[in-house]
């Protein structure tokens, strides 16, 4: 496993030599000689990160993020795209920790310069960070939170979307159909993430539809966002016995997000709200006992400003933003009679720091996140550990890492 | 030449708008008049089959810049902002002149050679 581990960080090393250099291969088509040349394209992107943790007095190293893109232009009208991701650097057998898993894969037909189908695995538009993730692109060095837990960025499942804009004005729209969720892997505490299938066997009983609409103007940027699909993905006779709807859309979870982002002059400002409806919670609950909420929640908004924009010429590549943003989530901030409350899921957090971009694709960050938290109720503490110190609702962690991508 | 044999959409009076130009593709060569500049200095042009927008922009000295909205990271198809050019697939961004202001793209925009004959811009594809 060490020499895979090896021969695959040594294949990541000297594929970054090659970085974003298309290789053409042959040529065909008619009309623009120089356009439809077939092209392999290889990217990616990572980043790793330290952490203090000031309660627990404890301090971790990780290589967060490791993604290789791969693409490959058959023609003007067909393409392919892949990320390719480890996740913390290792992946060993009976360890817990790490995953490798394509984080997309699709394929992708232009109908013409403004529309193009995607099918596949791929991550619809919701949210910002879902479609926009790589790491030396936003600031701090974890995600946030609230794209995180509410919106699990990043979320891909296998199917089919329309992207598309309108040619006079800047409008820009998706409209996708996926496979659902499953609520029998909702899990307490994590929102919809343990739900999704990421590509891997998930069940088509149940699918999803979203849509987006972006607006451009000036320097502002406006989305909404949606996303509804069933999350029983069992045939109805066991659907049945479990008492849970059976169906394409039984058991809905809905999302509705919107944002606005503006950048000008060094400053640059984003806030976004989202909220998740599960209707049928109280059945999920009772059929696997997960704690389901009926409603989640999360808004953040966060300032930034380029202290070198003033200092160097605007085109320099070199920025230093200093930033500060707050996140607000719960989730179970609505939960149905045969739920638990948990306030820790009632979260807070006020995020500052620094990002240090020496040219665009690289970024060194400083970071503090400021935690806080409602209070732990004792009903979920089932078997205490005599070890475990009492939950603390406050608590700072400190973070200095890296980020890059090409 | 094909002068007026292209399409002008999207001439609305909202500053939000883009002005479109539809035409065809001929020896390598867009033709578009030069008529399409009397409200604007930029005119988005669709060649026909080219799956490709042009950004075509009069300069100040009365020159004009084509460039091709392809992403120059993976080749996606640009998309147009209020005050540049965008790639959804990974977030690379680029200004009015094609210069990248957001990565993870690290090469300018292509720009094609331009010429005014008679009227016409003609902007050389090869």
């Amino acid at each position: 496993m060490q020499k895979i581990f090896t021969f695959a960080l040594l294949l990541f090393s000297s594929l970054s030599v090659f970085a974003q250099q298309p290789v053409a291969t042959t040529s065909e088509d008619s009309l623009s000689r120089n356009l439809s040349k077939t092209s392999t394209t290889i990217g990616g992107y990572g980043n790793a990160f330290y952490q203090r943790n000031s309660n627990l007095g404890t301090s971790r190293a990780d290589l967060e993020r490791g993604v290789l893109f791969f693409g490959h232009k058959f023609n003007n009208q067909i393409s392919f795209f892949s990320e390719l991701e480890i996740e913390d650097a290792k992946v060993a057998g009976g360890q817990n920790g790490g995953e490798v898993s394509f984080e997309q894969a699709y394929l992708k037909f232009n109908l013409n310069a403004n529309q193009y189908i995607v099918a596949g695995l791929f991550i619809p538009r919701i949210g910002i960070l879902n479609e926009n993730h790589l790491p030396n692109t936003f600031n701090g060095n974890e995600r946030n939170y609230v794209e995180t837990f509410i919106i699990p960025a990043t979320w891909r499942e296998l199917g089919v979307s329309l992207y598309g804009s309108l040619s006079s004005v800047p409008v820009n729209y998706t409209l996708g159909i996926m496979n659902g969720l499953s609520s029998a892997a909702f899990t307490h505490g994590t929102g919809l993430i343990d739900g999704r299938f990421e590509g891997r066997n998930a069940s088509a009983n149940n699918l999803a539809v979203t849509a987006s609409l972006q607006y451009y103007a000036g320097d502002f940027k406006t989305q909404i966002s949606g996303y509804y699909g069933g999350t029983v993905g069992v045939s109805k006779r066991k659907a049945d016995s479990l008492g849970l709807n059976s169906g394409t859309f039984a058991a809905p979870v809905a999302l509705g997000e919107a944002d606005i982002q503006y950048a000008h002059n060094g400053f640059s400002a984003k806030a976004l709200g989202t909220i998740v409806s599960i209707k049928d919670a109280q059945s999920i609950n009772h059929a696997y006992a997960s704690n389901t909420p009926e409603t989640e929640y999360g808004a953040y908004a966060e300032v930034g400003y380029d202290l070198l924009y003033a200092l160097i010429h605007h085109r320099h590549p070199q920025q230093l933003i200093l930033f500060v943003r707050d996140e607000k989530l719960d989730m179970n901030s609505k939960i149905p009679s045969n739920g638990i409350y948990d306030g820790t899921l009632d979260q807070n957090y006020v995020v500052t720091g620094f990002t240090y971009l020496p040219i665009r694709n690289v970024a060194l960050k400083a970071d503090v996140r400021i935690v806080h938290t409602g209070a732990q109720n004792p009903n979920l503490i089932i078997n205490p550990n005599p070890a475990t110190i009492p939950y603390q609702q406050n608590n700072n962690l400190v973070n200095l890492g890296m980020a890059f991508s090409f | 030449m094909i002068a007026g044999a292209g399409i002008a959409m999207g001439s609305l009076a909202s500053c939000a708008t883009v002005p479109v130009y539809q035409t065809a593709i001929s020896n390598q060569q867009v033709i578009v008049p030069v008529s399409l500049f009397e409200k604007g200095n930029i005119q988005i042009i669709q060649p026909k089959n080219l799956y490709y927008n042009i950004a075509l922009k009069k300069e100040n000295d009365g020159s004009y810049t084509a460039l091709l909205l392809r992403c120059t990271h993976a080749d996606n198809q640009l998309i147009t902002t209020g005050n540049g050019y965008k790639c959804n697939l990974h977030g690379s961004a680029f200004d009015q002149e094609g210069l990248v202001t957001i990565g993870p793209a690290e090469k300018p925009l292509r720009k094609y050679l331009t010429e005014i004959n008679n009227g016409q811009i003609i902007i050389h594809l090869s």
